[in-house]
C-alpha cells in the first residue's frame, strides 16, 4: 500500500509540475482515439440506427410499390396481404411526386397520403409537433433538416401553402434523399424528401395534370429474416403475375441509408491512422524533451534507494494513466460526434450506438501503445544510466556532427543556429518533417475531394449532392483535427528544442547572438524540416487517393498542391514565433547560473 | 575607450532582486574605473554580488540604477540587440562551469564567436587554430568538451572568449572547478593575455588568482570594502607562485 501511495504521490507531483505537458499528451492521444473510435464504430452503425427506428415505428418488413392508382395496381397490392407468411399490413397508400418549397428553396418530394391514425405497420414517430390533421403537413425529419423547416413554418406543395404541424421519422422509406423508393411510372427515382398529407389535402395534387403517382403497401412478415427473398416466394409471384410491382425488403432500405457513409468511412479510418501517427510523434517529442530531466530524477530516486522496479513504475504509470484517460475521453468524444456522422440526414432516431468492444479494445491498445512506445525507451535508458551519471545528466549528450557543423558555418547566423539545433537532435527534425508530411497528405486528400465535380445521374443527383456534402464535411473535420494536432506538435517541438538547447542558446547570447537571431534560429530549426516534409506529403496524399480514383477522377491543379506545400512554411513560422521568442528572451545570466548548479 | 583611457567605467551602480521584505541588494552603489590593460581581481564571500557585478559589466543583466560605460559607450540603456552586438566585439566571458557547447569540438567552440560576428568560416578556423596553438591545445582541437580535462576545457573557454579580440575579458570564478595544475595552466593563459595588453576582470575566491592581479577589490554585501593596487605584480609573481606550488 505504501509503495502504491508513493508511486501515486510521485506521479501526481510530476503532473502538477508539468501540467502543460500532461495536457498536450491528453489532447494528442484523445484526438487519435476519438477519430479511431469514430472510424471503427461506423461499420454497421447506420444499420443499428435503422433497426432502432424500425422497432420504434413498427417499420414494415416489405414495401411493395406499383405505379399508378388504377384498379389493377391496387388489386395486385391488396392480393399480397393474403400471401401466406404475411402477418399484417397497412395501405395501400398513394404517394404523389411533387415539389415542395420552403424558405425560398424548392426540393423534389413525395407526398404520402396518410391515415389520421396510422395503421399497424409503419407508425411514423413524431419527433416534434403532432401527426397530420386536415390542412397541415408532416415533414420527414431528414427532409425538414435539409430545408431548415420547423413546426409552425409554412411550405408550399402543388401551389398550396400549408403549415408544418409535425416532424417525424419512419423506417418504411429510405432516409432523405432516397425517400421515393421508385420513380414515376416505376422508373428510377431522382430522389427527394417525404411528406405526409391528409387525403383531403392531396386533391390539388390529384388534379394537377403533370403529377405522377405510385401506390404502395407496407407488409409485416412472420419471419422478417426472409424479407429479402420474399419476392421469389411462389405465392408472391403468383399474386403479382405479370403486373409491374417493385418489392423492397427492409434490408435494402437499411443498406440505402448506409450509402451516405460510403465515402466517409475510408476518410475517417485513414484520418484516424494519420492522427494516431501525429499523436505518437507528439508524445515522442514530449518524452524525448523530458528525457534529460527524467534521467536526473531517476538519479535522485536511485540515490535515495528506489529500486529499478519502483522507478519504472513511477515513470510508466504517469504516461499509461494519462493514455487511459485520453482513451476514455476519445471514446466519449467519438460517441458524442457519432450521431452527426452516422445519421447525417437526421432521418433516423438519433441515439449514439456507442463503440463496440472491438473498437474499445483497438483504441485502448493504440493509446497504451503510443504511451508505451514513446516512454519505454527513455525509461529504459534512464534506468540503465549509472546514478552519478544520471545526476550529472551526462546520459543525453548530443552527438557531434562535423559535416552539418561545417556546412552551417557558411550560412547566416539564424540558419547557422537552426542547422546546429537540428544537428543536436536530428530525430526531432525527422519527427517534425513526418508531422508535416502527414498533414499535407490529408490536405492533398481534401484538395482531391474538393476537385471532384458534383456527381450526377445515374442514381440521384440530389442524393449525390448530399453525399458529396457529407464527404466534404468529414474530410474538413479530419483535416482540421490533423492541422490542429500538427500545430500543437510544432509548438511542442519548438518549445522542447528551446528547453533542450537553453544552455547552448544562452552561450550564443554571451557570444553576441541577438534575441532576434535566437528566435529566428529556433524557428529555422523547425522550418528546415518543414519544406521536405510538406513536399513529401503531396505525393503521399496522391498515393493514398489512388485506390479511390477512377479514369474520370479530376486531379487538383498542380499550383494548388504546391501552394498548400509552400503555405506550410509561413504557418510553421507563425506557430514557432511565440515559443521561440519567449525562449530567446530568457535571462542569460539566470540560465547559465542554473546550468552551473 | 573613453578619454580617460578606462575601458570600463561604472557610476553609482545598483542591482536589486525581489520586492519589499524579500528585497536583496546584490550591488549597492558601486563606482569603478578599469583602465585598459589592467588585470582586476574581485574577491569576496559567496553571495556578496561579485557575479552579479560581472553580469552587469558585460550587459548580461541590467542594473536597477546607475551607469555602465564600456569602451566609451554607455551600455545600461541600449537595447538587447545593441548589447548582443556589443558583446560580439567588446566583451568576452569565461565561466566557472566552462559553458562550452557540448556537441561542438574545441576548435568549433572557438570558431563560434567569429562566425556570430560575421567572420568567414576560413577566418574563424584560422583564428581558432591560432588561439588553440597559443594556449597549448593544438592537439585537442577536434576533441569534444567531455573528452577534455577541466583545465583544457577552461583554456578552450578562454580562447573562445578572446576570439574576437574583446576590449575586456570578464571571468567568473575561472578556476573554481579546477585542481592546482589546471589552475596554474589557466593562470599562465591569463598572464599571457595580460602581457598582450588584454584587460581582465576576474571574480574569484582563489587567492592565488588574486595574487597575480594588478589590482584587488574586496566586496561585501554588494559594496566595495577595499581597493588595493598590487604594485609590481605584472612580472614574476606567477613564476613565484608556480615554484611555491611545486
Amino acid at each position: 500500500m505504501g509503495r502504491v501511495l508513493l508511486i501515486f504521490r510521485l506521479v501526481l507531483a510530476d503532473v502538477r509540475r508539468h501540467p502543460t505537458q500532461a495536457v498536450i499528451l491528453l489532447i494528442s492521444i484523445t484526438a487519435a482515439t476519438a477519430m479511431l473510435g469514430l472510424g471503427g464504430s461506423l461499420h454497421g452503425a447506420t444499420q443499428a440506427l435503422y433497426q432502432k427506428t424500425r422497432a420504434a415505428t413498427a417499420g414494415p418488413d416489405v414495401v411493395a410499390f406499383a405505379p399508378g392508382t388504377g384498379r389493377t395496381a391496387i388489386k395486385t397490392l391488396t392480393s399480397l396481404e393474403h400471401v401466406p407468411g404475411v402477418l399484417t399490413h397497412s395501405g395501400p397508400y398513394r404517394e404523389y411526386y411533387t415539389k415542395l418549397t420552403a424558405h425560398g428553396s424548392t426540393g423534389a418530394a413525395v407526398a404520402q397520403v396518410a391515415d389520421m391514425t396510422p395503421g399497424p405497420v409503419d407508425r411514423p414517430l413524431v419527433t416534434s409537433g403532432h401527426w397530420i390533421r386536415p390542412g397541415g403537413v408532416v415533414v420527414e425529419r431528414g427532409f425538414a433538416t435539409a430545408l431548415g423547416v420547423h413546426v409552425g413554418d409554412h411550405v408550399t406543395v402543388a401551389g398550396r401553402s400549408l403549415p408544418v404541424v409535425g416532424i417525424a421519422v419512419t423506417a418504411a422509406h429510405a432516409v432523405y434523399p432516397w425517400a421515393p423508393g421508385i420513380g414515376p411510372g416505376g422508373g428510377p427515382s431522382d430522389g427527394g424528401g417525404l411528406i405526409w398529407l391528409n387525403e383531403r389535402d392531396t386533391r390539388a395534387l390529384e388534379s394537377a395534370a403533370d403529377t405522377s403517382v405510385t401506390s404502395f403497401i407496407d407488409l409485416k412478415l412472420r419471419d422478417p429474416g426472409t424479407a429479402l427473398a420474399w419476392h421469389r416466394n411462389p405465392a408472391v409471384t403468383s399474386a403479382i403475375g405479370d403486373r409491374w410491382v417493385n418489392v423492397r425488403a427492409w434490408q435494402l432500405i437499411a443498406e440505402q441509408d448506409s450509402l451516405m457513409l460510403k465515402g466517409s468511412q475510408p476518410i475517417l479510418v485513414i484520418g484516424s491512422w494519420l492522427l494516431a501517427f501525429l499523436a505518437i510523434a507528439g508524445v515522442a517529442t514530449l518524452a524525448a524533451g523530458r528525457a534529460a530531466r527524467q534521467t536526473r530524477r531517476v538519479g535522485l530516486l536511485k540515490a535515495v534507494g528506489a529500486t529499478p522496479g519502483l522507478i519504472a513504475a513511477v515513470l510508466l504509470t504517469e504516461y499509461l494513466t494519462l493514455a487511459l484517460l485520453a482513451d476514455a475521453l476519445g471514446l466519449i468524444t467519438a460517441r458524442l460526434i457519432q450521431p452527426a456522422i452516422i445519421n447525417p440526414s437526421a432521418g433516423l432516431i438519433t441515439t449514439a450506438t456507442g463503440p463496440t468492444g472491438t473498437t474499445i479494445a483497438v483504441t485502448t491498445v493504440v493509446a497504451l501503445g503510443v504511451a508505451a512506445l514513446t516512454s519505454l525507451g527513455p525509461v529504459v535508458r534512464a534506468l540503465r544510466t549509472e546514478t552519478v551519471a544520471a545526476l550529472a545528466d551526462t546520459a543525453h549528450r548530443p552527438q557531434h556532427r562535423a559535416h552539418l557543423t561545417r556546412l552551417s558555418a557558411l550560412l547566416p547566423t539564424p540558419l547557422l543556429l537552426g542547422l546546429r539545433l537540428i544537428a543536436r537532435r536530428p530525430g526531432r527534425a525527422v519527427l517534425h518533417a513526418c508531422d508535416t508530411a502527414a498533414t499535407l497528405t490529408t490536405i492533398t486528400g481534401l484538395l482531391m475531394i474538393y476537385a471532384q465535380p458534383a456527381k450526377g445521374y445515374p442514381g440521384s443527383s440530389m442524393a449525390n449532392h448530399l453525399r458529396d456534402a457529407q464527404e466534404h464535411h468529414v474530410i474538413l473535420a479530419v483535416t482540421a483535427a490533423l492541422v490542429a494536432l500538427a500545430a500543437i506538435n510544432t509548438v511542442t517541438i519548438t518549445w522542447t528544442t528551446a528547453q533542450d538547447a537553453r544552455p547552448t542558446m544562452a552561450i550564443a547570447r554571451t557570444l553576441g547572438a541577438t534575441p532576434g537571431q535566437i528566435t529566428a534560429g529556433l524557428s529555422a530549426a523547425q522550418l528546415l524540416p518543414t519544406l521536405p516534409g510538406a513536399l513529401a506529403g503531396i505525393p503521399l496524399g496522391i498515393i493514398l487517393c489512388l485506390p479511390f480514383s477512377t479514369a474520370n477522377t479530376t486531379w487538383p491543379p498542380a499550383w494548388s498542391l504546391l501552394g498548400a506545400a509552400l503555405a506550410a512554411l509561413p504557418a510553421t513560422a507563425a506557430l514557432t514565433a511565440v515559443p521561440a521568442r519567449v525562449a530567446a528572451h530568457r535571462s542569460v545570466a539566470h540560465t547559465l547560473s542554473a546550468e552551473a548548479t | 575607450m573613453d578619454e580617460s583611457g578606462d575601458v570600463l567605467r561604472v557610476r553609482d551602480l545598483y542591482k536589486e532582486h525581489g520586492h519589499h521584505e524579500s528585497l536583496v541588494r546584490a550591488v549597492d552603489g558601486i563606482d569603478l574605473d578599469v583602465p585598459t590593460g589592467q588585470m582586476l581581481a574581485v574577491m569576496g564571500p559567496s553571495g556578496c554580488g561579485k557575479s552579479t557585478l560581472l553580469h552587469l559589466l558585460g550587459g548580461l543583466e541590467r542594473p536597477t540604477d546607475g551607469e555602465v560605460w564600456l569602451a566609451g559607450r554607455r551600455i545600461d540603456t541600449i537595447s538587447e540587440r545593441g548589447l548582443a552586438r556589443l558583446r560580439r566585439r567588446a566583451v568576452g566571458f569565461v565561466f566557472q562551469a566552462f559553458h562550452l557547447v557540448e556537441e561542438l569540438s574545441a576548435a568549433e567552440n572557438v570558431e563560434l564567436p567569429v562566425l556570430l560576428a560575421g567572420g568567414s568560416p576560413r577566418a574563424a578556423r584560422r583564428r581558432a587554430a591560432l588561439l588553440l596553438e597559443r594556449f597549448g591545445l593544438a592537439d585537442r582541437a577536434r576533441h569534444l568538451p567531455w573528452q577534455l580535462s577541466g583545465g583544457q576545457r577552461q583554456r578552450v573557454a578562454i580562447a573562445r572568449a578572446v576570439a574576437n579580440r574583446p576590449h575586456v575579458l570578464l571571468a567568473d570564478e575561472p578556476t573554481g572547478n579546477l585542481d592546482t595544475t589546471a589552475t596554474l595552466d589557466v593562470l599562465r593563459v591569463f598572464e599571457d593575455l595580460r602581457a598582450a595588453g588584454q584587460t581582465l576582470v576576474i571574480v574569484t575566491h582563489d587567492e592565488r588568482v588574486a595574487a597575480t592581479a594588478d589590482r584587488l577589490i574586496s566586496m561585501r554585501d554588494g559594496m566595495f570594502v577595499d581597493d588595493t593596487r598590487l604594485a609590481g605584480s605584472t612580472t614574476g609573481r606567477l613564476d613565484g607562485l608556480i615554484r611555491l606550488e611545486d
